[in-house]
């Protein structure tokens, strides 16, 4: 075949390696092995799509799979997309060049709701109907899956149905369902393969659900059209950490990619329980991996990779309960390859920094830490668990050891939030330089902070807050902004109004696909990139079909009131939850369950799961 | 030792930079498990180097790696070890090694030919004519990551001469391209030499350029391969 994407394009765009795949690992199948193929569709560029490891871990579970063919596609850049729809030409899998037309099943994942419109925008360049309900029997189906499923409903016009919750199992049991249905002879055509799907645990169809809506637009509730299907679907979560696979030759990509090298997930979930974080809801319960398999797992990955860089992920590396003697072991052992082992990130504490100096031997370029609010009753207010004194402490092991910048992660526009508070923040920054000169007896310490407007998620207890409006917020920034005209502070913010838009679609209900239509329709796409997104054309397109941003976002919810997606469960209670809110307005505590007695969200007994760790019982 | 491996970049891969090139190859190095030598330092690098950088969308069937050796190792081993761990789309032709303390190749190229094939239907023989009898063929090219700023080269001292076969509706030029310890110049920039030397209209962006090989050249002048003679082959 005569390439479609010619020697001219392809001079002409940027980093046109996005586009022409044959990286090392990448997995190429017969065709006449193939009995269904699947592209792991990434709604965002080929660098940002190439470091995320949960289709790192399909990729390489699914193509273990005899007659499975898993491909990968990301949303081209603007410049791409301009030359192929000139041209017509259509979006391809990176491996078998197929159209998304001629796959069996196009996966998104939903990482980030401002990634939603290059959803449309992909199956459209691939040749498949935007709409769910306009797809016919030679149409793929879209699925979507990842941690934004906890709240589908914005997308439900536009996918067929969702996988809830880990992918390692569910998958392989999709799987095994196509090739039985195809096999079959595809009975009952599309609706006949949905009814099969809909048996699979962990598996959400919303074409057999209806939402219903109050007189005040809330939700009436969501319920199914018919007998057969779950009132509610729970989520699929993995038991044991040390029997699935894992990815242990995965595709060496010839760009630089985000996080271009070898990722070792030390453990799954977290229960710090802060109030705000939506991945520490919905991934519970911790569940760790053992020294042992990360080591023979880091040993594979070394060999097949050729990547001389390891980072330890997870939600929070540092409370792995083996951490110290698994990095020592590690760097010990990798040594001689030259290969360097680092954090994602650190917790407030000297062990971590200590760890820090352990892996950083050579480079003390910065150390990042997230105190996330700068006075001690937002901490409180927010569940943190940090006080000053601790972040103090860390700081100072830091300086001690030689490090002279800092970067400080802040959320702005938190429940109970006042001025002070904000400035608090700015005080905060200063200690931290202040400590470095009582230590060093040197001025010129580098503190960078960065703060994000927050964004109400649901599931979180923090899901019946009215998220700060805009005007708001930026009065805020620029408070802080003028406590921090500080020599060798920098100050970092966002644009509120991408905050605006994110927390509309991450409670949004089955209404808000209109708007999303329209604002793609619009010309919308990559907006998480601030050069393309324009608030404008949200506030038009929501305008059109008649929808109130303020109703999304900017709205307290009453402790009754039904959400849109409380058919699809991470198995958080919405009591725990609820008391959750209410501990936040009296800035009680609550404790981690990780080590200790359980705290009641419900989600060991419901899903029939345990917390995995190697320390557990001993604090 | 020294290892020196003749690779490939081919048409699938050709749009990767030389950067991930370098990169690409370096990974494979430790993938193959050869026992290369590092450098000294806070930030150990692998010792290894190639021959000459190649352009974005440049296909060569002639790169040449240099890679140095903490402890020696069979040649014929270690290019089947080294070939196995590449991506497809590079490829090990052959290899021998060299003392270590035998000249860079880097060094040594002194010339590469091209063959360079284009959507051009246009009779052309006239100015390819008037070319190879040209003395001298002045083209300001731009500098690199600076499009304001040019630097004039006598296309002619680089490519003294070129073949052209014409059919189908396409264009191909074959020409040998010197390496000079100074510089060189891109196979494109012929192509805009001639469009602006004889008023052509070749689509410079169409075209297909493939790097067939790289060579040395003795005192006489008389090219040699970069590898030995008795080199492995694939």
């Amino acid at each position: 075949m005569e390439k479609e994407l010619t020697i001219d394009i392809l001079s002409s765009v940027q980093k046109p390696a996005r586009y022409t795949g044959g990286e090392f690992g990448s997995i190429i199948k017969p065709a006449e092995e193939t009995e269904v193929t699947i592209a792991l569709a990434f709604p965002d560029l080929y660098e940002v799509g190439m470091s995320y490891l949960g289709f790192k871990i399909l990729y390489h579970l699914l193509n273990k799979e005899a007659g499975v063919q898993a491909e990968r596609v990301y949303a081209p850049w603007i410049d791409m997309e301009t030359k192929m729809r000139e041209r017509n030409i259509p979006l391809r899998t990176l491996e078998t060049e197929k159209t998304l037309a001629e796959c069996d099943i196009v996966g998104f994942t939903l990482q980030y709701e401002l990634s939603y419109t290059n959803i449309l925008n992909m199956l459209e360049l691939g040749g498949v109907p935007v709409l769910a309900a306009e797809r016919g029997e030679e149409d793929p189906f879209v699925i979507v899956g990842g941690p934004c499923v906890y709240n589908p409903e914005p997308l439900a016009d536009f996918f067929d149905f969702a996988i809830i919750g880990e992918g390692e199992e569910v998958m392989i049991e999709l799987m095994d369902s196509y090739k039985a249905w195809k096999k079959a002879g595809k009975v009952g055509g599309r609706k006949g393969f949905l009814n099969e799907v809909v048996k699979i645990k962990g598996i959400y169809v919303p074409s057999f659900y209806e939402a219903m809506y109050n007189d005040d637009n809330t939700v009436k509730e969501v319920k199914p059209l018919r007998d057969d299907v779950p009132a509610v679907i729970e989520k699929r979560v993995v038991k044991d950490m040390n029997s699935i696979d894992f990815p242990n030759a995965p595709i060496v990509p010839f760009n630089d990619i985000v996080h271009d090298r070898i990722m070792l997930e030390v453990f799954r979930g977290c229960s710090r329980g802060c109030r705000f974080c939506h991945a520490g809801m919905v991934y519970r319960p911790v569940r760790e991996r053992k020294p042992e398999v990360l080591k023979e797992l880091a040993r594979q990955l070394v060999d097949n990779t050729g990547y001389n860089e390891m980072s330890l992920v997870s939600l929070s590396s540092a409370d792995y309960s083996c951490l110290a003697p698994l990095v020592h072991d590690l760097i010990a052992e990798f040594k001689e390859k030259r290969v360097s082992v680092s954090l994602p990130s650190l917790r407030i504490d000297s062990f971590s920094v200590d760890i820090a100096k352990e892996v950083q031997a050579v480079r003390k370029s910065g150390l990042t830490f997230a105190p996330e609010a700068g006075s001690q009753k937002m901490r409180d207010v927010i569940n943190k668990g940090v006080t000053e004194e601790d972040l103090m402490n860390a700081v100072s092991a830091a300086f001690k050891s030689g490090w002279n910048s800092v970067k400080l992660y802040f959320m702005i526009g938190l429940p109970f939030e006042t001025d002070e508070d904000i400035l608090a923040i700015a005080d905060l920054a200063k200690k931290v330089q202040y400590k470095y000169f009582e230590i060093t007896g040197k001025r010129g310490c580098k503190v960078t902070v960065s703060a994000s407007g927050f964004v109400p998620k649901p599931y979180t207890a923090f899901q019946w807050f009215a998220q700060n409006d805009i005007e708001t917020l930026r009065r805020k920034q620029f408070l802080l902004k003028d406590a921090l005209k500080v020599k060798n502070i920098t100050f970092q913010y966002h644009d509120a109004k991408t905050s605006v838009v994110e927390a509309i679609f991450a409670r949004g209900d089955r209404r808000l696909g209109k708007a999303l239509l329209a604002a793609w329709k619009m010309g919308a796409r990559f907006d998480g990139w601030s050069d393309c997104f324009s608030y404008d054309r949200w506030l038009e397109a929501l305008a059109e079909v008649g929808l109130d941003k303020d109703f999304y976002a900017a709205r307290t919810r009453g402790e009754n009131e039904v959400f849109p997606w409380e058919h699809v469960q991470p198995a958080v209670s919405r009591k725990f939850l609820w008391r959750e809110w209410e501990k936040a307005q009296a800035q009680e505590l609550t404790h981690d369950c990780r080590r200790s007695t359980c705290t009641g969200c419900g989600v060991c007994q419901k899903l029939g799961v345990e917390i995995i760790d190697y320390k557990r019982g001993e604090a | 030792m020294k290892l020196r491996m003749q690779i490939t970049k081919d048409r699938d891969i050709r749009f990767i930079s030389h950067l991930e090139y370098v990169r690409t190859i370096e990974r494979a190095i430790r993938r193959a498990k050869l026992p290369a030598a590092y450098s000294e330092g806070f930030n150990p690098h692998l010792k290894f180097s190639l021959a000459s950088a190649l352009g974005v969308g440049v296909v060569s069937y002639t790169e040449f790696v240099e890679i140095e050796l903490a402890e020696p190792m069979e040649v014929e081993l270690a290019a089947k070890a080294l070939d196995k761990a590449l991506p497809r789309g590079i490829r090990v032709l052959a290899a021998d090694a060299v003392a270590n303390n035998t000249a860079a190749l880097m060094a040594e190229a002194a010339g590469a030919s091209y063959v360079v094939t284009l959507p051009f239907a246009e009779d052309i023989s006239e100015a390819v004519a008037s070319y190879n009898e040209a003395e001298e063929l002045l083209f300001k090219k731009a500098a690199p990551k600076r499009k304001e700023k040019f630097k004039e080269i006598d296309v002619k001292f680089y490519i003294p001469k070129i073949a052209v076969e014409q059919k189908d509706g396409k264009t191909s030029f074959a020409f040998e391209c010197k390496i000079t310890p100074t510089g060189s110049m891109k196979a494109v920039d012929l192509l805009n030499a001639l469009n602006e030397a004889y008023a052509l209209n070749l689509p410079v962006e169409m075209a297909d350029i493939e790097r067939h090989t790289l060579y040395k050249v003795n005192k006489y002048g008389k090219k040699l391969p970069m590898l030995n003679k008795d080199a492995f082959k694939m």
